[in-house]
């Protein structure tokens, strides 16, 4: 007759702290509910509202379904929408080709330099995609590409034989950039697995590729299909790529299309068909955002949460190391290597040329030491503030919705939690725009248009949803008995909350500040769509000397952004130890 | 010192609402250690969080120390950092970013009442001293083995010298000798100080051994209150009779007055209160009051019966044999010499006999 009191725990659980916290609580969350209504809804209000206008922002004109007509009556519509269906199939696919036997690998095997390959993957997602891309055009470009002109040298051809600016080529920069991401996730998914689970088959007498088949995939299979839903929807929405490489070859995916009707090169900006475009991909964005919702709660169902530091065994890799060291180390060049040396090599010269007597010997720190010339201390300034008031709002902001959610039994608390989930829905181009018209049309009340706050605005509201996802986890982390335990001590709520939750979540809260704080500053897209010349930031600086053409600007100042991101990254983990796993979360 | 009356709770789940407390009454005196029983699911850890005031009950009251701080009706809710009580929680809870001093310091420094440093490190000591883990002030928690993790929750509990302690299965984290041992010393720290105690549990030697009285609790209702021996000697009802201890039962019928029908025979035991002829009811023994021989012997009942297993324990024997096709258990000293197969011979003591109804 001894069976354990767990069920009864459990059902216990539903009924938390929080329905007993006095009335104070209940009103801090509604008035936490409503300000955040206020934050994330009006600029997705504003995209759906200026959809039904026509105009520049703040004419009184009546509303119409003129946008929708244009839009919707265009083949060209529908052509745009094919290419962006085919970019993010063709980028996930290119993923999960590299992302998931790079889990396998680094989670299941013994290959060596562990901990190395994990910083690199970290360093390889705040390498500015757009950086990347730029890398991959200096080497692919059939006009200035490097490898096409080795090419065209060595095997003496006519045409360039490589040429990046495709669909293909554009997924497939896309693709590597989404690896590390998704590294990240698949390995929080396989790590939250129970190696019990697994063990038990072997035990049973099955083989490890029959366990692999049968248990690992079925119970992983939720995990992989989520993130797979995840990275199409992220897809759909990204811009560096499909600007730095659509635009100049006239290839057109949907956020190009909202970019380009909001700031043309020429004419005036059309507010009422970016949101016309923009409804398409709101729409989009929810279903996936959906989707992506249910196949979680799908694979939290098989996880377990043993609390045990143990894993199984690694499968010893033997001969097969080089093999597997060969796979990661082709991928890490593909994604940090090869486009950190382009951009190191092309800063150095006067022109960007291939390696040769003459390149040597015109190597030139000039375009580092005229750097701050060129560039100002404004955006440095400007990308400081990002880096600093970005990730405090946000976690601030993160940390009190996770604390009602996760712990409070206030009855609006899944509303809450849905709410700031929305921005990882909505696509952070159509954030900035709604935000942009909402400054422009209504100046007066919002008086922020043209100034670096629009971006903090912009990037906390992004960010808001992946702040409170980590601040989720590591809040259920911290066992509920430890809060009630300081409650029965006779520590009121608030100083519950401050003297034992807040040290207890201090290491995961610092975690994620610090990688917001990256992620703000490697931003680009919605720093770009809030353009004024007084909000530059660094980001925005090298998409301009890039617009003009300056390429050993742009690269030098690309290769001073990523040794920053390396050196923060490298100083934290030194600094904490479970950085291996920033940004694992999302 | 606590006084429970009429309490009701319930949850939402997904099958619908599950009543975990249906209407229970329950005093606790002064100085008493209270143990709640029951499996799990029964309530009782929900109890228990209602006197904490971790769970808000939908209807009853709950008065402790004479203070109402839970009615339902008059909607009285005396949050839990108001109650005069200190609380030992299953998992410790035990801050891990806090040392064994700050850990203990913790309800002194930021609690109801604030003391000075120094009553603070004089109280903390004599706490620590208590359970006897003087001089680990200095220890990270996340440095200690579960034993001592028990005793920092213990003196913490009882640092600001409550009236009321309460406890969620302190003791089943740990391992089975080392939760022996804290049994016995739980019950003289708690008695030295003279701090009621309400304490839950799912075992029930531990129930036995540790309270004063034994509250044994089934789906959201209390089945008996009583001493220890009592609850083990005369059970309540079928299923305290079947929860605490081992027991044997046989259905029979009620034959006469003082005698029963079953697969044994006849047996002379006094049937329940107001059980007519005819009606059925349950025999239950406990193994160690069958008592079985090799040899005939006189007495009351006998009947031959076959040894089918033997379990053998070092200072016991449990013997499970068939007689007439109902398999009994019957718990002899370990010496015995009854070996499986043999034949023996089964005697039941008439007043050893419980008899329930259905």
């Amino acid at each position: 007759m001894k069976i354990e009191s767990r069920s009864e725990a459990v059902i216990g659980f539903s009924e938390s702290l929080g329905r007993l916290l006095p009335q104070g609580v209940t009103l801090f969350a509604a008035g936490l509910s409503g300000f955040l209504v206020l934050f994330i809804g009006l600029p997705v209000a504003m995209v759906v509202l200026m959809s039904f206008r026509t105009g520049f922002p703040g004419e009184v004109v009546p509303y119409t379904l003129e946008n929708y007509a244009t839009v919707y009556l265009t083949p060209r519509t529908y052509e745009v929408l094919l290419n962006t269906i085919f970019f993010a199939v063709s980028s996930v696919a290119i993923t999960l080709v590299i992302a998931v036997p790079l889990v396998w690998i680094l989670m299941r095997t013994d290959i060596p330099f562990k901990k190395t390959i994990y910083v690199l993957l970290t360093i390889g997602i705040l390498i500015p995609v757009f950086l990347r891309t730029i890398a991959w055009i200096l080497l692919l470009s059939p006009r200035i590409g490097l490898v096409n002109k080795w090419l065209q040298d060595f095997f003496d051809l006519s045409e360039p034989p490589l040429n990046l600016y495709s669909l293909t080529g554009m997924a497939f920069v896309q693709g590597v950039s989404f690896v590390p991401g998704a590294f990240f996730m698949l390995a929080a998914a396989y790590r939250s697995m129970d190696p019990s689970l697994e063990e038990a088959a072997y035990t049973a007498g099955v083989s490890k590729l029959r366990t692999f088949l049968k248990i690992n995939i079925p119970i992983t299979f939720p995990a992989i299909a989520a993130v797979m839903v995840y990275l199409f929807m992220t897809a759909i929405a990204v811009f560096e790529v499909p600007a730095i490489v659509g635009l100049p070859a006239r290839i057109h995916v949907l956020s190009s299309l909202i970019f380009t009707s909001t700031t043309p090169s020429t004419g005036l900006p059309d507010y009422g068909m970016a949101g016309a475009y923009g409804a398409i991909m709101l729409i989009l964005g929810l279903t996936l955002a959906f989707l992506y919702v249910r196949l979680v709660k799908q694979g939290k169902k098989y996880t377990v949460i043993t609390g045990r530091g143990y894993r199984p065994r690694e499968i010893a890799l033997g001969r097969w190391k080089w093999a597997a060291l060969a796979f990661v180390f082709a991928y890490l060049s593909i994604e940090v290597f090869i486009p950190f040396s382009v951009l190191l090599w092309a800063s150095l010269l006067p022109y960007l040329q291939l390696p040769s007597a003459e390149a040597l010997s015109s190597l030139t720190l000039k375009h580092y030491i005229e750097m701050p010339n060129h560039v100002g201390v404004r955006p440095f300034v400007n990308t400081l503030i990002l880096m600093f008031s970005v990730p405090t709002i946000t976690m601030i902001l993160s940390v009190l919705v996770s604390w009602i959610v996760i712990r409070t039994q206030v009855s609006f608390r899944g509303f809450m939690d849905t709410l700031v989930f929305i921005p990882h829905a909505v696509p952070g181009i159509l954030m900035a725009v709604g935000l942009a018209y909402l400054g422009l049309a209504y100046r007066d009340y919002f008086p922020l248009y043209g100034t670096v706050l629009i971006i903090v605005l912009a990037h906390t509201i992004n960010w808001i949803a992946y702040g409170t996802r980590t601040t989720n986890s590591v809040m259920i982390q911290v066992h509920r008995e430890l809060e009630e335990a300081g409650r029965v001590a006779g520590a009121s709520s608030a100083r519950v909350l401050w003297k034992v939750v807040l040290p207890l979540i201090a290491v995961g809260v610092l975690n994620s500040w610090v990688w917001i704080g990256m992620l703000s500053y490697r931003e680009v897209t919605m720093a770009l769509t809030l353009l004024t010349r007084s909000n530059v930031v660094i980001s925005t600086v090298v998409w301009q000397f890039w617009g003009s053409g300056w390429v050993p600007q742009v690269s030098a100042l690309g290769v001073v952004l990523i040794l920053f991101a390396a050196l923060v990254v490298g100083a934290v983990r030194f600094a904490l130890s479970r950085v291996g796993e920033i940004g694992a979360a999302s | 010192m606590i006084s429970i009356r009429a309490l009701q709770k319930s949850f939402r789940a997904q099958q619908g609402r599950v009543d975990a407390l249906r209407a229970i009454d329950l005093e606790v005196a002064e100085g008493e250690f209270c143990v709640l029983l029951g499996p799990s699911g029964c309530g009782k850890t929900t109890t228990l969080r209602c006197v904490a005031g971790l769970e808000r009950p939908d209807g009853g009251e709950i008065e402790i120390a004479g203070k109402l701080v839970n009615s339902a009706a008059r909607r009285v809710y005396v949050p839990t950092e108001r109650r005069d009580i200190g609380m030992v929680f299953q998992s410790y809870a035990i801050w891990p970013h806090m040392n064994v001093f700050q850990n203990v310091a913790f309800p002194l420094t930021e609690g109801r009442t604030r003391f000075s440093k120094r009553e603070v490190a004089d109280k903390v000591a004599r706490a620590l001293k208590r359970v006897q883990l003087d001089g680990l002030g200095d220890r990270p928690a996340t440095d200690l083995s579960g034993g001592q993790q028990q005793r920092v929750a213990m003196a913490r509990a009882m640092v600001t010298e409550p009236k009321i302690l309460l406890m969620d299965e302190p003791l089943s984290n740990l391992d089975a000798r080392l939760r022996e041992q804290m049994r016995v010393e739980l019950r003289k720290i708690t008695k030295s100080v003279g701090v009621t105690v309400l304490y839950v549990t799912h075992d029930q030697a531990e129930a036995l051994s540790l309270g004063d009285r034994v509250c044994v609790m089934n789906a959201g209702e209390i089945l008996q209150i009583a001493s220890p021996h009592e609850v083990y000697e005369r059970p309540a009802n079928l299923f305290v009779a079947q929860f605490v201890g081992e027991m044997n039962f046989v259905p029979g019928k009620i034959a006469a007055q003082g005698r029963i029908e079953c697969s044994l025979g006849s047996l002379a035991a006094s049937p329940p209160n107001g059980g007519t002829v005819g009606a059925p009811v349950t025999l239950a023994i406990r193994p160690e009051h069958v008592r079985v021989a090799p040899a005939p012997s006189h007495g009351s009942a006998n009947t031959l019966g076959k040894v089918t297993s033997k379990n053998y324990l070092g200072d016991a024997a449990l013997l499970e044999i068939e007689v007439n096709g109902v398999c009994l258990l019957a718990k002899m000293p370990g010496d015995t010499d009854l070996r499986v197969g043999q034949n023996a011979l089964v005697e039941f003591p008439a007043q050893r006999w419980h008899v329930f109804v259905g």
